[in-house]
């Protein structure tokens, strides 16, 4: 049963096309990285997701049904841009948010205080929101999100403005709630934190998806025709025919191949010429060079 | 309305009211406002007694029985006359002294009388008065009167009246005005302490609303609140709380007002008639809730369509000029409350709730127009919170430049 689905959605902001023919999934207890650069049409995409504005064609469903307010109290939504009163103590403010999303006054009030001693921001519970530091005041957006224990989170850059412990921290969170079975959607332009923590993505560039699916599926469509050789003797193997481009520094060779099936044949090479080979790895893409080929190879057509 | 809906709707009013009513502004307010209005009011009774108030003059003539008249003449309402100098145009320098003692720090003299004597070119005699401040047109207007009734009492005596005649021929006319809801003079600082309230309260709760608006709007509180409820509910929870807020404070403030009243009439021992009936209440009440709701649509979409208060305060205008309108208007309708100006006005849905309201307590507008007035409202309340709240649902997602007039009108389509 997915979560999430949107079926071949179209939003159009005056002569603006946002979002046009887009079409994804997101099943329970995943985490879904929305990749894609900076107007891509992310924000539009999960701002249909949860009514905040409706698509002009296509269909939303959420927890299998076809899209419905009432539907919204099992949801976490982090905005892109931080979203709490300035004046407000923060702790009526996680309760007043809780409330909103269906808790008793009572049920708020304890969840709240259970999340600032999870996520080790105690000390701001009596303070006004702007009192806190930026990242601080990302905590507790990132509490007020989780407060109502919703099934679907939809976090846009959760990450942004926080201090490397932090977003560590977080990132645990997050990966401890989608191991409750939870389906958390972020998106994010950190690659890394997606390489780390997504088991599904979908990069989407000028309103359209470029391409979507688990990890390996995404991975598996691109050749692992990267290599990094940890070498001592001659470094003869990379002038081998099969060898599109190579870089050697302090002994390392990391070479890019014109065909990725000719790995093991250098690997032979260099042995038959005398190298001592201490490390060889066949690299997979990283989503990060998997990113700026497929968005550049896009802007170029 | 789902139960969801009403739930939302009750706590966002609740946070408004209650993050309004806690904050110091409110405290200040409450207290500020009729510190400043009940000073405003006692300020314009001193300057008014001070003015023309004049008691000590001088006068240069050798005809005794004219000063004397002139003095009896002068004599105020409550029966204190002028102090008259009388001193003769014969002596040499006088004048250079009386403009000195005009001159004289601290001195006493606020003016001086010259006569000239009745001449064939100038039948009545020539009068000039140096007055220590020319400013002072009230003292000089008593002094006119009190010199055509000094010569008219001359005149009298002269065909041979006697004294006692005269006195009671020339003696004020008290004019008696009758009216329910006490002195004339009370009614009319009444109507105009009433009307500036609810300007006051009107575009200041008005006012509140936008600004309220554009906090969430800059702070991005929309984005998370929309995911949980609707913009309709939003802006019904804000309005509602805001105008809670409002009628908090006007309550307490019709409470501090009975509690002087009752507090000066124990002092004074005489009834003080300041206040409005209670039914002049009730209206003000209902005529603020209906010129707020209206004000506050406005707000509202104004508040939605900019990013910054310093682009609120451009557009504010708009919300300003109806009832700077009124502001033009209320001399006249307070002196002619029935007149065709009035009637006018206080059917304008935008200058209702201070024309019409000002016509209830100085007028007799009858029962049918202030009901009429109020379906009207009613019915304009409607229509604007319609487009208001089309206009408020897409501006709160839309940031960065001002939309123009084609692009608010698109607006108004979208679903």
């Amino acid at each position: 049963m997915p979560i999430v689905e949107l079926h071949n959605i179209r939003k159009v902001y005056d002569t603006k096309v946002a979002v046009e023919g887009l079409s994804l999934s997101i099943e329970p207890g995943r985490m879904f990285g929305l990749l894609g650069p900076n107007g891509s049409g992310k924000t539009s995409s999960i701002r249909m997701m949860i009514g905040m504005t409706m698509p002009d064609s296509g269909s939303v469903s959420l927890f299998d049904q076809p899209f419905s307010r009432s539907a919204l109290h099992r949801v976490g939504y982090l905005p892109e841009e931080r979203g709490l009163y300035k004046k407000m103590k923060v702790l009526d403010q996680l309760i007043f948010l809780g409330r909103l999303h269906g808790l008793s006054e009572q049920t708020a009030r304890t969840r709240a205080l259970a999340w600032c001693e999870r996520i080790e921001i105690t000390e701001a519970i009596g303070k006004k929101t702007e009192e806190l530091s930026k990242g601080m005041q990302q905590k507790i957006q990132f509490i007020a999100a989780l407060l109502h224990d919703p099934e679907l989170i939809i976090m846009d850059e959760p990450m942004s403005g926080l201090d490397p412990v932090n977003a560590a921290l977080l990132q645990q969170t997050l990966i401890d709630l989608r191991r409750e079975g939870k389906a958390v959607l972020f998106s994010t332009h950190r690659m890394d934190q997606v390489e780390k923590m997504c088991d599904s993505i979908a990069l989407i560039s000028r309103g359209k998806l470029l391409l979507s699916g688990s990890m390996r599926e995404v991975k598996g469509g691109y050749p692992r025709n990267r290599l990094q050789v940890a070498f001592t003797g001659s470094d003869s193997f990379i002038h081998h025919p099969a060898v599109a481009e190579a870089r050697v520094h302090d002994g390392v060779a990391d070479i890019t191949l014109h065909d990725a099936s000719a790995a093991q044949q250098i690997l032979a090479d260099a042995l038959s010429h005398g190298t001592v080979i201490t490390r060889f790895e066949v690299l997979e893409p990283t989503i990060e060079e998997i990113f700026i080929e497929t968005v550049g190879g896009q802007r170029d057509a | 309305m789902h139960s969801t809906s009403l739930q939302n709707i009750w706590l966002v009013a609740r946070r408004e009211y209650l993050e309004r009513v806690r904050a110091k502004s409110f405290l200040i307010m409450t207290i500020l406002i009729p510190v400043l209005m009940g000073s405003l009011v006692l300020g314009t009774a001193l300057i008014n007694r001070s003015l023309g108030s004049a008691s000590h003059l001088a006068i240069m003539t050798d005809d005794a029985q004219f000063a004397a008249n002139l003095q009896t003449e002068m004599t105020s309402s409550d029966g204190s006359k002028p102090k008259l100098d009388v001193y003769s145009p014969s002596v040499p320098g006088v004048r250079a002294q009386l403009d000195a003692q005009l001159k004289a720090k601290g001195g006493t003299l606020d003016g001086y009388l010259v006569v000239t004597p009745s001449s064939p070119a100038e039948p009545r005699g020539a009068y000039e008065w140096v007055p220590k401040s020319k400013a002072d047109v009230i003292t000089k207007a008593r002094i006119e009167d009190g010199i055509r009734g000094a010569l008219t009492r001359e005149r009298l005596a002269g065909s041979g009246m006697g004294a006692a005649e005269v006195t009671a021929l020339l003696a004020p006319i008290h004019l008696k005005t009758d009216s329910s809801g006490g002195g004339s003079g009370t009614a009319f600082g009444s109507a105009y302490g009433m009307f500036f309230l609810m300007y006051f309260v009107i575009l200041f709760y008005g006012m509140n609303v936008a600004r309220s608006i554009i906090e969430e709007k800059t702070s991005r509180v929309f984005e998370v609140l929309l995911a949980t409820m609707k913009s309709s509910d939003m802006l019904a929870g804000k309005v509602i709380g805001v105008g809670a807020v409002g009628l908090t404070q006007v309550g307490i403030w019709m409470l501090l007002a009975l509690a002087a009243v009752e507090f000066g009439t124990k002092m004074i021992g005489s009834n003080i008639h300041i206040l409005p009936s209670p039914g002049q209440g009730a209206l003000f009440v209902v005529f603020f809730l209906l010129g707020y709701l209206l004000y506050s649509s406005i707000a509202a979409a104004l508040g939605a369509m900019t990013n910054s208060e310093q682009e609120l305060q451009q557009m504010q205008i708009f919300l300003m000029l109806p009832l700077i309108s009124c502001t033009v208007v209320i001399f006249n309708v307070v002196t002619n409350p029935d007149g065709i100006i009035a009637k006018v006005f206080s059917f304008i849905p935008f200058t209702t709730p201070l024309i019409m309201y000002t016509r209830v307590i100085v007028g007799k507008p009858g029962a049918l127009a202030v009901g009429g007035s109020i379906v009207e409202m009613a019915v304009t309340i409607a229509i604007v919170l319609w487009f208001a709240s089309r206009i408020y649902r897409v501006g709160i997602l839309m940031y960065g430049k001002k939309p123009n007039l084609p692009e608010i009108l698109r607006w108004l389509r979208y679903s």
